[in-house]
């Protein structure tokens, strides 16, 4: 989940920077092109005007027949169309030119020789061409129209290959900058990348897990720093909270010790003394079973500690241990057990939670109802299941049957301390199954949805 | 046979006092040493056949001294008997090498009934018994099966290793802890008493079986097996 989401933003991140790169190149190469276009027309129209200011020099010492004489030697010495002329008589009958005919559409239009206005226009030349041209069209004194024009086949021609080479310019751009987007959300993402595998690790009970140096001095290092720092303060915690938990234990266990064998120096009746040390044993039971959940709780995700465990085996044993006591109290006990399921755990504490279970069966059922021990394969999980067709349970105390001290009756008849159960939500979490309360039917059920191991 | 050598390392001294005085109760000479360094020099240099060890010592953790002992030749059998009493304590201690674990506060049979048992077995690691036999009781360990006289007493795996825990702790008191731990191998107080049932249901197979009571109920903690005529308070 997490992966999708950082390559999601990674992509996100990549897009952008790419987009943002390549739409500027663009715009970049398109003012470039838009530039070239006009100089190049620019230049097209100043060609134009000097042509036209050495006719009109022309015209100015001998009038039309000096005209005629020079386009008659440039027809003579051009090869090509880029410019054509034609110089017309009164009856619009061709005098000289390299272009047999007026072409249609041509209306002359003023009297000098000045580039303004201009026309375009398209012309089928002798060599059996087809090309556009621009140029000015002129009546000049005396009814004779004059055309000179360019052809803009050469302007097409540089501009078309101007395009490709944008074209093939912008490919670039567009490859580069999808690359360096690539690498800089490479860079940005691989950063938090570190923190999150850190996240993850520690998620994952590591909690003494850091990231390797170096750490740069930037957002990112001071980032670092900081989980560091937290993930420091956290472990520290924790230390001392399982320091205390022990001392707890020393310091409370020898007292109580002590109070036990002085117990047996007691010259008293034999029934006060069985009855305070059973309520010794009792109250080291309290104690250790709040320990244990504590512990089980701070172990959770230490998954290097828990080892390859046959959970059919252990069901069997502790259903073994148990079936006897349940036919001693008339219950019909039952168990389908799958072979061979394994999982990662703690055989003891895996061991404990059964025991919790059955026991608790036991203790809320009476003669006559059943108790059923089932565990089956269910996909990626294995289903273990302790149900029992006692008078189950309220859905207000279900609710909380997992807290500790919560007991599914006020009955003081049973004995317990509302621990049972909070154990065993705290095993199942500890090795990472799902612990549920069924309520559809009669009595009292518990699932714990077990992540399977196949075991070689 | 000389007397048993026992070591207790252990740094309160009305435990030790306890535990010394109950070992030589057993037949067994006692030295007591109070911290980690003195009791794993001492069990470095003397012979001892069982070692009493607290864990939380001044010095360090009991249990780190066992390879240690270990490592200086030492292969006497060690008894772990500490306020780190969780489960998962005992499984710690029994992993690094500890014979037995007892957490405390311990019930003072307890304590007796399991140095009992090691010292019987220390016995046993001489003789290589394959039968068992309490008068005309035969237990027959590797074909796994129970006679008396030319009578075969079915009995179920369980049954089989209770039975044959009984037997090798023969006159001895046996606790229901030490049964979930050596028969079940569960390190944990259940708090019913699970154990009760399949005693009895034992007991009764044997005594129908026989016409003799072999199982006894020990007055408050536990059991003994004796083909002898305890006067059992049941």
């Amino acid at each position: 989940m997490r992966h999708q989401l950082a390559s999601s933003a990674s992509l996100r991140l990549t897009v952008t920077i790419a987009g943002a790169m390549a739409l500027l190149s663009i715009f970049g190469l398109w003012f470039q092109y838009v530039q070239v276009t006009r100089a190049f027309d620019a230049q097209q129209v100043q060609t134009l005007q000097a042509d036209l200011e050495g006719y009109s020099a022309l015209y100015e010492q001998r009038r039309i027949p000096a005209l005629r004489q020079a386009m008659e030697f440039r027809a003579q010495t051009q090869t090509g169309y880029e410019r054509i002329y034609l110089l017309l008589d009164k009856q619009h009958a061709p005098l000289a030119g390299n272009i047999p005919t007026w072409p249609a559409n041509v209306q002359t239009s003023a009297t000098g020789f000045q580039a303004d206005p201009l026309q375009r226009f398209s012309y089928d030349l002798p060599d059996g061409t087809h090309q556009t041209f621009i140029g000015v069209a002129r009546d000049l004194p005396g009814g004779f129209p004059i055309l000179v024009a360019q052809s803009l086949s050469p302007r097409a021609q540089l501009l078309g290959e101007m395009r490709s080479a944008i074209m093939l310019a912008a490919l670039g751009m567009v490859v580069l900058s999808a690359l360096a987007g690539w690498l800089v959300s490479r860079l940005v993402i691989g950063r938090i990348d570190r923190v999150n595998t850190l996240a993850d690790r520690v998620a994952a009970g590591e909690l003494a897990a850091r990231i390797p140096e170096p750490r740069s001095d930037d957002e990112f290092g001071r980032l670092e720093d900081h989980v560091h720092h937290m993930l420091d303060r956290i472990e520290a915690l924790q230390a001392a909270t399982a320091r205390l938990s022990d001392n707890v234990a020393h310091e409370l266990r020898t007292p109580l010790n002590r109070m036990r064998q002085r117990l047996d120096d007691l010259t008293g009746p034999a029934e006060v003394v069985d009855a305070l040390k059973a309520e010794l044993r009792d109250t080291v039971r309290v104690f250790e079973a709040l320990l244990d959940i504590a512990a089980a709780e701070a172990a959770t995700g230490d998954m290097p500690s828990l080892t390859p465990v046959n959970l059919s085996a252990l069901c069997q044993n502790l259903f073994d241990l148990y079936e006897p006591i349940g036919e001693e109290r008339g219950l019909k006990v039952q168990a389908r057990i799958a072979p061979d399921l394994w999982i990662v755990g703690d055989a003891n504490l895996v061991s404990r939670l059964l025991a919790n279970l059955l026991d608790n069966a036991m203790k809320y059922t009476c003669c006559g109802d059943t108790v059923e021990l089932g565990l089956h394969p269910n996909g990626a999980r294995h289903r273990l299941s302790v149900s029992d067709t006692g008078p189950g349970m309220p859905d207000a105390p279900r609710a909380h049957v997992f807290e500790p001290f919560q007991r599914g009756t006020q009955d003081g008849e049973i004995p317990g301390h509302g621990l049972g159960l909070a154990l065993v939500r705290a095993i199942a979490t500890r090795h990472g199954a799902k612990l549920e309360i069924v309520s559809d039917q009669k009595g009292f059920a518990v699932l714990c949805l077990w992540p399977k191991v196949t075991q070689a | 046979m000389t007397k048993p050598a026992i070591l207790i390392i252990e740094d309160d001294l009305l435990t030790a006092e306890a535990t010394s005085h109950m070992a030589r109760d057993l037949g067994c000479s006692v030295s007591i040493e109070t911290t980690f360094e003195d009791g794993l020099a001492r069990a470095s240099v003397d012979h001892f056949d069982l070692i009493i060890l607290d864990r939380m010592l001044p010095g360090g953790d009991g249990v780190d001294a066992i390879p240690k002992m270990r490592a200086a030749g030492s292969n006497a059998l060690v008894l772990v008997v500490s306020a780190l009493g969780r489960s998962a304590n005992k499984i710690e201690g029994l992993e690094r090498g500890a014979d037995d674990y007892l957490a405390k506060p311990f019930d003072p049979e307890e304590l007796r009934a399991r140095i009992a048992a090691l010292l019987r077995r220390i016995r046993m690691q001489s003789s290589d018994n394959d039968i068992l036999v309490f008068g005309d009781l035969e237990i027959r360990l590797k074909a796994r099966t129970a006679h008396f006289g030319q009578t075969h007493i079915k009995l179920t795996p369980k049954e089989f290793e209770l039975i044959t825990f009984f037997a090798r702790n023969a006159e001895q008191p046996v606790t229901r802890t030490q049964l979930l731990s050596e028969v079940w191998n569960l390190h944990f107080d259940p708090g019913t008493n699970v154990v009760d049932v399949h005693i009895s249901r034992l007991r009764r197979k044997l005594e129908a079986e026989t016409g003799v009571t072999f199982i006894h109920t020990n007055r408050g903690e536990g059991y003994i097996f004796s083909h002898l005529d305890l006067k059992s308070t049941l």
